[in-house]
């Protein structure tokens, strides 16, 4: 008896912590992904009665062109986030040099992070302005004349996700900051004793440190790159033409402007789907490794 | 087998003098014990030969050559960290043979000294293991095989036994002195520990506050420290130590210390500089302090025995007789007796020990006692 219920306490108390995060977990996520499955398998405006259509949703964004072009915009911002954790390791490294005017490059490169994305936008709306921009200086000054690339369907995607770096890159750099503070300094002593300098350093002995965070960075880059919209919002509302227009972004504007709840669900159905890859991938890491710990 | 120069070597961190002053040179094969309490600039001094740690001024010498600003993986040195510091992410075999790789070593070359290094320090069974698979004994074997393979001039330990637990340090403490005999290497070992210290060194140096106070084998330390420190440093149990006043130098050191009848120290070093009048302090090794009655003696109760079997300490209050600065942070007076059953708890003895073998010691901490030889 007295056993039994200090065992049914033992599995009580951690189930009991659990519960507020996992209801809300249900809640808010699995509910509402189960949810706009569902919605994406009707026709619906919002408002009225849904009408169930099967499939037809999915069988419309297959041949649906902007479908396509927001697909291939968020590849684009994947390929290109994927440069972010690079760019943040070499800044660390830069920055955490022991030298004395480091602290101030530090919290210049740390700026962006506390900018909201909007300001982001606004900031780098300005910069590529083809008539008073930084860009359009640049190019003054070497005598050739500026691109409008906001307004061009070639370099639009670009010109965003090179603004969404910035603080990207700021991020990973901050992570790998706190990284190279953990770094055991004996062994780093232990890798000059034994003669290993510059790149040879790095390579066998700092990296390996900090794979759990470049892999952390990673993670966070590739989801970012997925579920980006308010840059987008700000700085071209999806355009010109829908040119830049992405998952997420193509997602809201059925939704909400087109009253196509259906469809948008669908948009978003997909979008969770490819988010998936990365979670998963993400979660299996994280448990392998704390198996192995 | 090197020999290592320090010439007038100092470091400040900010403002505070780490290390100041350092003259020091080791004969090649040498094992030098640096000791002194935390924060003495032992491990500083050690970093420092090493060059992870740059020196402010002064000249650091390994095989004759000046490696004052050379890298450390260029100065000819391996060395031992107490946290073992093995690369986590590679194999005990790649923690072994790295230094050789940076070197581009060949690989049958590197094989043939890792191969070699685990023979010595018999971990061959666990040269594809990570480290963080091997129990704290393991690692550290790995630690010096890790030195080992580099062939250095110079072997450097930091405190490499302190995170072992006992039985494992004097095991690993007895291996160390036979690698040092099968290797003859010179070897620079930093330690807080005295066991450490006077069982393995050829030479120990005493390090006070970024100085070296004394420099000599462990015996000769033991027997003749210069100083009140060294004294209280080297020996377990604890020197006692009493304060008294001089009274009277027309032959040898007539003082009177509280507690006890008239001492005369009989022999004073040539320069001892004393005065009647002066503060003074005596010493006297917990091993010269006897319960037969004989020499100068007090009565005192037996407050705690501790019998370890082969001797006891015994600790005694003596009324007047307080001493200053035990180990025990209490006043009794130490003593240390062989063999045998000693007296029961709260009886009274008449401890006493013989002036000859008493130190003394200057109001500066100087001592001012004759060297004595050995028994």
């Amino acid at each position: 008896m007295l056993r039994t219920r200090r065992s049914l306490r033992h599995r009580a108390t951690p189930a009991l912590l659990l519960a507020p995060g996992l209801l809300l977990f249900l809640v808010v996520i699995v509910f509402s992904a189960l949810r706009t499955f569902w919605i994406s398998l009707h026709a619906w405006d919002g408002f009225g009665p849904m009408t169930w259509v099967g499939l037809s949703n999915y069988a419309e964004l297959w041949g649906d062109p902007q479908f396509w072009v927001s697909l291939r915009n968020n590849v684009i911002w994947l390929a290109v986030f994927l440069l972010a954790p690079p760019m943040g390791l070499a800044i660390a490294l830069l920055v955490n040099q022991k030298i004395r005017t480091m602290r101030l490059a530090k919290s210049l490169f740390f700026m962006p992070l506390v900018l909201s994305t909007v300001t982001v936008g606004v900031i780098f709306v300005w910069f590529y302005d083809p008539s008073y921009g930084l860009l359009a200086l640049l190019f003054h000054a070497f005598g050739a004349s500026p691109p409008a690339v906001l307004s061009s369907d070639t370099w639009v995607t670009f010109a965003v996700v090179f603004a969404a770096l910035w603080p990207q890159v700021a991020f990973c750099m901050i992570l790998f900051l706190a990284g190279l503070n953990t770094l055991d300094e004996e062994i780093i002593g232990a890798g000059r004793v034994d003669n290993a300098r510059g790149w040879q350093m790095l390579r066998h002995i700092v990296l390996p440190q900090l794979r759990q965070v470049a892999f952390i960075a990673l993670a966070i880059s590739m989801i970012g790159a997925l579920r980006s919209f308010d840059i987008i919002a700000v700085m071209t509302s999806g355009g010109p033409f829908g040119s830049s227009t992405n998952l997420a972004y193509q997602m809201y504007q059925e939704s909400l402007f087109s009253y196509r709840f259906g469809y948008g669900a669908a948009l978003a159905t997909v979008l969770f789907a490819i988010m998936m890859v990365f979670i998963v991938w993400y979660l299996l890491r994280l448990l392998r490794d704390e198996r192995s710990a | 087998m090197s020999d290592v120069k320090l010439t007038s070597v100092q470091k400040y961190y900010a403002a505070f003098h780490a290390l100041r002053d350092i003259d020091l040179t080791i004969q090649p094969g040498e094992f030098v014990v640096m000791v002194g309490p935390s924060g003495c600039g032992k491990s500083t001094l050690l970093k420092s030969i090493a060059g992870l740690s740059d020196i402010t001024s002064g000249r650091i010498e390994i095989a004759g050559r000046d490696v004052t600003r050379t890298d450390p993986g260029e100065r000819g040195i391996a060395m031992v960290f107490q946290s073992y510091a093995l690369y986590p992410h590679m194999s005990v075999a790649q923690n072994m043979g790295f230094g050789l790789k940076i070197m581009k070593r060949p690989r049958a070359e590197i094989d043939a000294a890792v191969r070699a290094a685990a023979e010595i320090l018999r971990i061959t069974d666990v040269l594809d293991k990570k480290p963080g698979q091997l129990s704290g004994g393991q690692r550290q074997r790995v630690a010096i095989g890790r030195a080992i393979t580099r062939r250095p001039d110079v072997f450097l330990f930091d405190e490499p036994l302190s995170n072992l637990d006992a039985a494992l340090r004097t095991q690993m403490r007895v291996e160390l002195a036979t690698l040092h005999k099968r290797l003859g290497a010179t070897m620079i070992y930093v330690t807080h520990d005295q066991v450490e210290a006077m069982t393995m060194a050829d030479r120990i140096v005493v390090l006070r506050a970024g100085r070296i106070e004394q420099v000599g084998a462990p015996l000769e330390l033991y027997r003749n420290p210069v100083n009140h420190f060294v004294a209280s440093f080297l020996g377990a149990p604890r020197m006692n130590f009493f304060e008294g006043r001089l009274r009277d130098l027309s032959a040898g050191a007539t003082l009177e210390v509280p507690g006890l009848p008239e001492v005369t120290i009989p022999a004073l070093a040539a320069d001892h500089g004393l005065r009647p009048g002066n503060r003074v302090t005596l010493g006297l090794r917990p091993e010269h302090m006897r319960i037969d009655g004989r020499g100068v003696t007090t009565p005192a109760t037996l407050r705690l025995a501790e019998e370890l079997g082969r001797e006891s300490v015994l600790y005694a209050d003596a009324g007047a007789l307080r001493t200053t600065g035990s180990d025990t942070g209490t006043e009794s007076v130490t003593l240390l007796l062989g063999a045998g059953t000693p007296p029961p708890e709260g009886s009274t003895l008449q401890i006493g020990f013989d002036p000859a073998d008493a130190y003394l010691f200057a109001e500066d901490g100087r001592t001012v006692t004759a060297p004595k030889s050995a028994p």
